[in-house]
């Protein structure tokens, strides 16, 4: 497997609150719909906000496409599309004229950045609102929005933090169409946490459970279920919900 | 177009288009120039005032609070973007993360200029006296240009550091008291607390209206203007440094 992000040992702590990361090594490899799970507070956002360049490690190495963020960071937002769980909108722009300035804002022309944003438009289906202001539209249309900005440059790699909340199940379906289409024709390499575990199952291949700042587990979907399960034929949530319970179990920590 | 330019760029139409800010600013600004001189302006004929009347004394505060009352004060552009979440969006862009601090501090300080010339031109309409004529003006410009970058500079810097848009209030909160301890409304002859004397001094906006009197009425000497603009361009160039350093600490 050709590692298309990659930590090694990565530690964080936060000024006076806990070690939020302790020593992670992780591996997803290049064209891999990955999906990071965990319990609130297990770290699994601090992660993306270092890949994301967002946070800095306080040790550890850390690349994305063999690149180090710690020596270019352009690079890496070049190479990186980000959608985190909050909306990045400019309330007073219209979706056209926001569309066209992330282009711009990565070194397209303008005739590329119409052009680019108009494809972009018609993917999420945000043609009505094409000359709404931010400002006014539905929570579920500004998350359209916000995930299209993420792809304006066409990235290798996106970060999808909580992707789909506030999304009707019609504009959900239409995301993750989407997302599919880019990760199996475009081979882009999708790292994805979600409290939606539903569509992590449907989606994701391969998976990583992290917990009190640590990897609990890392390998394919598939495997996990089988693992918790014993041969037992249980969803994705089903078996994070069992692991869970074992993980409480006094003997866990020991084992 | 380079993504500096288009940054900043935006962040000047961000300015024309939403207005508010600088506007309530000038506008206040020029309510409190209009109430002085129509309410205390009688007392220009005291000696100390000097020969061109309390017009020329009392319009300094007029430059100093327009700033602080205006997009500078506030680091608005800046707050805006951080208020609704975008700033975030720019930054994971390539875009330099100097340029992101540097954009909106031009665009708040031309903003400040801007208003600084229009209530130039009023004060003008009104009698003000510029006593180095066009030379004046262009050294209340770069004084008030100067202090709008101070303003902007720490504000910017404060609102980075902390993720918080609200903390753009602490410089000018910090600020504002400074201008009741200084010469502000009287010359220091007139004075008659010798702590006040004492304070005054010592604060820097003391220097500065006193700079801009000695452009305006003459009523102060050129020492006097030579230490303003030293203290303005320390500030200045100290609150830069501020906000560019606050680049590393960025919380988004």
């Amino acid at each position: 497997m050709i590692a298309e992000i990659l930590f090694k040992n990565i530690t964080k702590k936060y000024p006076k609150g806990p070690e939020a990361l302790k020593g992670i090594d992780l591996e997803v490899g290049k064209g891999e719909l990955f999906t990071l799970l965990g319990p609130n507070g297990a770290g699994k956002s601090t992660l993306v906000k270092i890949a994301t360049t967002l946070t800095e490690k306080d040790s550890g190495e850390f690349s994305i496409a063999g690149n180090d963020p710690g020596k270019d960071f352009t690079t890496i937002r070049r190479t990186i599309g980000v959608a985190l769980q909050e909306n990045e909108l400019d309330p007073s722009e219209t979706v056209e004229n926001l569309l066209r300035f992330q282009c711009r804002l990565f070194g397209l022309s303008k005739d590329q950045a119409q052009q680019r944003a108009d494809e972009l438009i018609r993917a999420f289906e945000l043609e009505t609102e094409r000359l709404k202001k931010c400002e006014t539209l539905s929570g579920g249309n500004k998350r359209r929005l916000h995930c299209a900005l993420a792809l304006v440059h066409r990235p290798g790699v996106l970060f999808l933090d909580e992707p789909t909340v506030g999304m009707d199940p019609e504009a959900r379906a239409r995301f993750w169409q989407v997302i599919t289409h880019l990760n199996k024709t475009e081979g882009v390499t999708v790292f994805l946490t979600t409290q939606y575990l539903e569509e992590a199952d449907k989606h994701a291949t391969q998976m990583a459970l992290i917990m009190g700042g640590t990897i609990h587990y890392r390998g394919s979907v598939t495997e996990f279920k089988k693992m918790v399960n014993s041969g037992e034929q249980l969803t994705l949530e089903e078996s994070y919900l069992a692991f869970m319970t074992q993980s409480h179990q006094p003997d866990f920590a020991t084992n | 177009m380079s993504t500096s330019r288009l940054i900043i760029t935006r962040s000047i139409l961000k300015l024309a288009k939403q207005p508010t800010a600088p506007i309530m600013g000038f506008a206040m600004s020029l309510f409190f120039l209009l109430v002085y001189n129509a309410g205390i302006g009688g007392i220009g004929h005291l000696e100390a005032f000097g020969e061109k009347g309390y017009l020329a004394f009392v319009f300094p505060i007029t430059i100093i609070s327009l700033a602080m009352g205006s997009s500078a004060g506030a680091g608005q552009t800046l707050n805006a973007d951080m208020q609704s979440g975008y700033f975030r969006r720019l930054y994971l862009s390539p875009v330099s993360r100097r340029m992101l601090v540097i954009a909106p501090m031009l665009a708040d300080t031309f903003s400040s200029l801007f208003f600084t010339g229009i209530i130039l031109a009023i004060g003008a309409l009104f009698g003000l006296p510029f006593q180095f004529g066009l030379l004046s003006v262009a050294g209340i410009l770069l004084l008030s240009l100067l202090w709008a970058l101070t303003l902007c500079g720490f504000s910017a810097g404060i609102m980075l550091r902390t993720g918080q848009h609200q903390s753009a209030a602490i410089i000018t909160n910090a600020v504002f008291p400074l201008l009741f301890l200084s010469t502000t409304f009287l010359p220091r002859e007139l004075i008659t607390s010798q702590w006040l004397l004492t304070v005054s001094w010592a604060n820097p906006v003391t220097y500065v209206l006193e700079a801009n009197r000695f452009l305006l009425g003459g009523t102060s000497t050129y020492e006097f203007f030579l230490s303003g603009l030293l203290i303005l361009t320390i500030t200045a160039l100290s609150s830069t440094a501020f906000a560019l350093g606050s680049t590393k600490r960025i919380k988004v």
